[in-house]
C-alpha cells in the first residue's frame, strides 16, 4: 500500500474527482474521448522511457524523433511518390538507427545519456526543420490500411476512441510482462540497480541498454506516426518538449530517475495524471499561460510525496 | 596427487602507465584453499578480475583443467566453473534476495522465448529459500526481501551462498570478511572449509593473516604486480608471511631485538 504507484493512483483518483466536481464537462463522453485520443501518444513513449530509466539511462531525443519520423515518411510519400508501406519501413529504420547511435555512444564510449541524447535532440530536430525548411507539410488525408491500423477510430456508445488506445493497452501489457515477469526484466532492473554486479553475473548490460535505446526511439516514432495520421498532417516542430513531459509521467508514477526501480503501472497512472491535469486545468478556467505553473507544482508535489514515502519505508 | 584445476601463466595487465600485473603465474589444485596476500594496490583484485572475465588480459595464458582457455566475458568464466565474489560489487540492491541469487542464471519456463522467457517464480522462491536454509541464514531472511534492506554482513552471506549453489570448480573470494561481524566472519571461514571438503578449489584474498592460518593450505604473496613468494601454510609462520607482504625482513628485525 505504501508503494509509489499506489499513492500516485490515489492522487489520480482525487484529481479526477476534484476536476469532475469543478466542471461537469470534465467527465463528459466528449472530454473523456478527447483525453483518450491524446493519452496513447505520450503514453507509448513513456513505456519505453520507463524501461530505459529502470536500466539507468534516459533519452531526451524522443520528442524530436516524434517530429522527424512522420516528416520523413510524409515527404517520401508526398514528394517522392514512395508507397506508404515502404515509407513507413524507412521511418522505422531511421528510428532504429537513431536509437542504436544513442545506445552505442552511451555504452561503448561511455558518455552520459543526458549529453548524448541532448545532442541527438538537436541533430534530429534540426534535421526535421532543415528538410522541411521549417514549414509543416501539406495535409495528407488518404485513408488506407496503415492509417486505420494506427489512427482509425470507432465509437462505443457516446465515446469515440482511436485504435491507438489498443496499441497503448497492448504495449502496456507487454511492458508489464517484460519488466515484472520476464528474464529480461530481471536484467533491466539489475543493470539499473548495480551495473557492475549485473555484468559480473554475465548479464550483457551494454546490449540490453542499446536495445532499450532502440525500443524507445521506435516507440517515439510510432507515437509520432499515430499523431500525424490522426491529424492528417506532419509538422517539423511536433513533439517539442515531449521528452520532459514523458520523463515527468514516468517519475510521477514512481520509477526512480537513478535506475533500478521501475513500474509500468505507475507510468500508466502518471500518463493519465498528466493528461488529466493538462485537460482539467484548462476546463476549470486557469488562464492558458499560467497552466505550466500548475503542472510544475503538481509534479513537484508528487515527487516530494514519493521521496517522503520512501524515507518512511527505509526507516520502518 | 591432486589434479590441477587452474593454471595462470605469465599474466600481464596494464592500466595506462600502471602495470598492475607483471608476469603473474600460479596454479590451483582440486580441493585446495590458496590465500592470495599483498598490500593495498599489489594487484590482487586485478588478478582475479582477469580470471573472472571482468576485463581481458594483455598477455599470458590461462588453463582450466589443463586446457588452454580464453576468458573474454564474465559469462565465459562462469561457464568454465569459476565463480567470483568481488570486493566492491556483488548484488543489485533493488532486487529481491531470490532474484539476486539467480541473476544471470534465472530459472525460466518456455525457454525458447530467450530473454523474453517468463521467470519460474515458484522455483526461484523455493530454490532461494532452500539455499538460505543451507547457509543457515533462513531464520532471519525472507527470499523476497529487497537486498537494499540488508546489512553488509547479510549481503556478503547472500553473495557467498550464490557462489555455492552452482557448485563451481573454482570459487574466488575477494576480501569476503571485510565489514563482517564476528559471527558472520566465522560463517565465511566455515564456508571455505566446507567448500574444500566438497572438493572445490578456493582462492581467498584477505588482509587478515589469522584467517589465512585458519583455513588456507597454501599462501601466495603479491607485491607491485608480481608474485614474490609461495609457501605452504604448514611450513611457515605469521611473522615470515608479514615480512613477505611488506617486503621488510621483520623476522630478522625481531631476532635482532631479542
Ligand atoms: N580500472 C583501473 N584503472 C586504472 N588503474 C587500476 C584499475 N584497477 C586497478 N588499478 C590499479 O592497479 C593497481 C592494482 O590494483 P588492485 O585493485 O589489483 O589492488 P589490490 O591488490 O586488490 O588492492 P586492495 O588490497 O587495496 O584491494 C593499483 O595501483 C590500482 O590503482
Ligand atoms: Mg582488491
Amino acid at each position: 500500500m505504501r508503494s509509489p504507484q499506489f499513492s500516485s493512483f490515489v492522487i489520480l483518483v482525487v484529481l479526477l474527482v476534484v476536476f469532475g466536481i469543478a466542471d461537469s464537462n470534465f467527465l463528459s463522453p466528449l472530454n473523456i474521448s478527447n483525453m483518450m485520443a491524446f493519452l496513447p501518444e505520450l503514453g507509448i513513449i513513456a513505456l519505453g522511457m520507463t524501461l530505459l530509466l529502470t536500466a539507468g539511462e534516459f533519452d531526451l531525443s524522443v520528442g524530436a524523433v516524434f517530429g522527424l519520423a512522420p516528416v520523413v515518411v510524409m515527404l517520401l510519400v508526398q514528394n517522392a511518390g514512395v508507397d506508404i508501406g515502404v515509407a513507413l519501413l524507412a521511418g522505422l529504420l531511421l528510428c532504429i538507427a537513431i536509437g542504436a547511435i544513442n545506445g552505442v555512444i552511451v555504452t561503448k564510449i561511455g558518455i552520459s545519456s543526458f549529453l548524448v541524447t541532448l545532442s541527438m535532440l538537436l541533430i534530429v530536430r534540426g534535421a526535421a526543420l532543415y528538410i522541411t525548411q521549417g514549414f509543416p507539410l501539406k495535409s495528407w488525408d488518404q485513408p488506407g490500411f496503415f492509417v486505420t491500423l494506427l489512427a482509425g477510430s470507432f465509437n462505443i456508445g457516446a465515446f469515440r476512441f482511436y485504435t491507438s488506445l489498443w496499441w497503448f493497452i497492448g504495449l502496456s501489457l507487454l511492458a508489464v510482462y517484460i519488466l515484472r515477469y520476464a528474464k529480461l526484466g530481471n536484467w533491466i532492473s539489475a543493470i539499473g540497480s548495480n551495473r557492475n554486479a549485473a555484468v559480473a553475473r554475465g548479464v550483457p548490460a551494454d546490449a540490453v541498454k542499446i536495445w532499450l535505446f532502440i525500443l524507445t526511439s521506435v516507440l517515439a516514432g510510432l507515437a509520432g506516426m499515430i499523431s500525424a495520421f490522426r491529424i492528417s498532417a506532419a509538422s517539423p516542430v511536433a513533439g517539442t518538449g515531449y521528452e520532459l513531459e514523458v520523463i515527468a509521467m514516468v517519475v510521477v508514477g514512481g520509477t526512480a530517475l537513478t535506475g533500478g526501480r521501475g513500474t509500468i503501472l505507475g507510468t500508466i497512472v502518471g500518463a493519465l495524471m498528466l493528461r488529466a491535469i493538462r485537460n482539467g486545468i484548462v476546463l476549470v478556467g486557469v488562464p492558458g499561460l499560467a497552466y505550466n505553473i500548475f503542472v510544475g507544482v503538481i509534479i513537484l508535489a508528487m515527487l516530494i510525496l514519493h521521496a517522503l514515502l520512501q524515507k518512511n519505508a527505509a526507516r520502518s | 596427487m591432486m589434479q590441477e584445476v587452474l593454471r595462470l601463466q605469465n599474466l600481464q595487465k596494464s592500466f595506462g602507465n600502471v602495470r598492475a600485473l607483471k608476469n603473474a603465474s600460479l596454479t590451483l589444485k582440486e580441493g585446495e584453499v590458496v590465500a592470495l596476500l599483498g598490500d593495498n594496490g599489489a594487484g590482487k583484485s586485478t588478478l582475479i578480475k582477469a580470471i573472472s572475465g571482468v576485463f581481458p588480459i594483455d598477455r599470458g595464458d590461462i588453463y582450466v583443467r589443463g586446457e588452454k582457455v580464453s576468458i573474454r566475458s564474465t559469462r565465459e568464466a562462469m561457464d568454465l566453473g569459476i565463480e567470483t565474489i568481488h570486493q566492491d560489487t556483488s548484488l543489485a540492491p533493488d532486487l529481491s534476495i531470490a532474484r539476486n541469487l539467480f541473476l544471470g542464471r534465472e530459472p525460466v519456463n518456455l525457454k525458447w522465448l530467450g530473454v523474453f522467457a517468463p521467470l519460474d517464480l515458484a522455483k526461484l522462491r523455493d530454490a532461494a529459500s532452500a539455499l538460505l536454509k543451507r547457509v543457515g541464514i533462513s531464520k532471519k531472511l525472507d527470499a523476497d526481501a529487497l537486498v537494499s534492506t540488508l546489512s553488509g554482513g547479510e549481503r556478503q552471506s547472500i553473495a557467498i551462498s550464490r557462489a555455492m549453489q552452482f557448485a563451481a570448480k573454482v570459487i574466488i573470494l575477494d576480501e569476503p570478511t571485510n565489514n563482517l561481524g564476528v559471527e558472520e566472519t566465522h560463517g565465511v571461514l566455515r564456508f571455505v572449509k566446507e567448500m574444500r571438503e566438497a572438493g572445490h578449489s578456493v582462492l581467498l584474498i584477505t588482509h587478515n593473516i589469522h584467517h589465512v592460518f585458519e583455513v588456507a593450505d597454501r599462501i601466495i604473496v603479491m607485491r607491485r604486480g608480481e608474485i614474490v613468494a609461495e609457501q605452504t601454510v604448514a611450513d611457515t609462520d605469521l611473522l615470515t608471511v608479514e615480512s613477505l607482504i611488506t617486503g621488510a625482513d621483520l623476522s630478522a628485525l625481531m631476532k635482532r631485538a631479542q
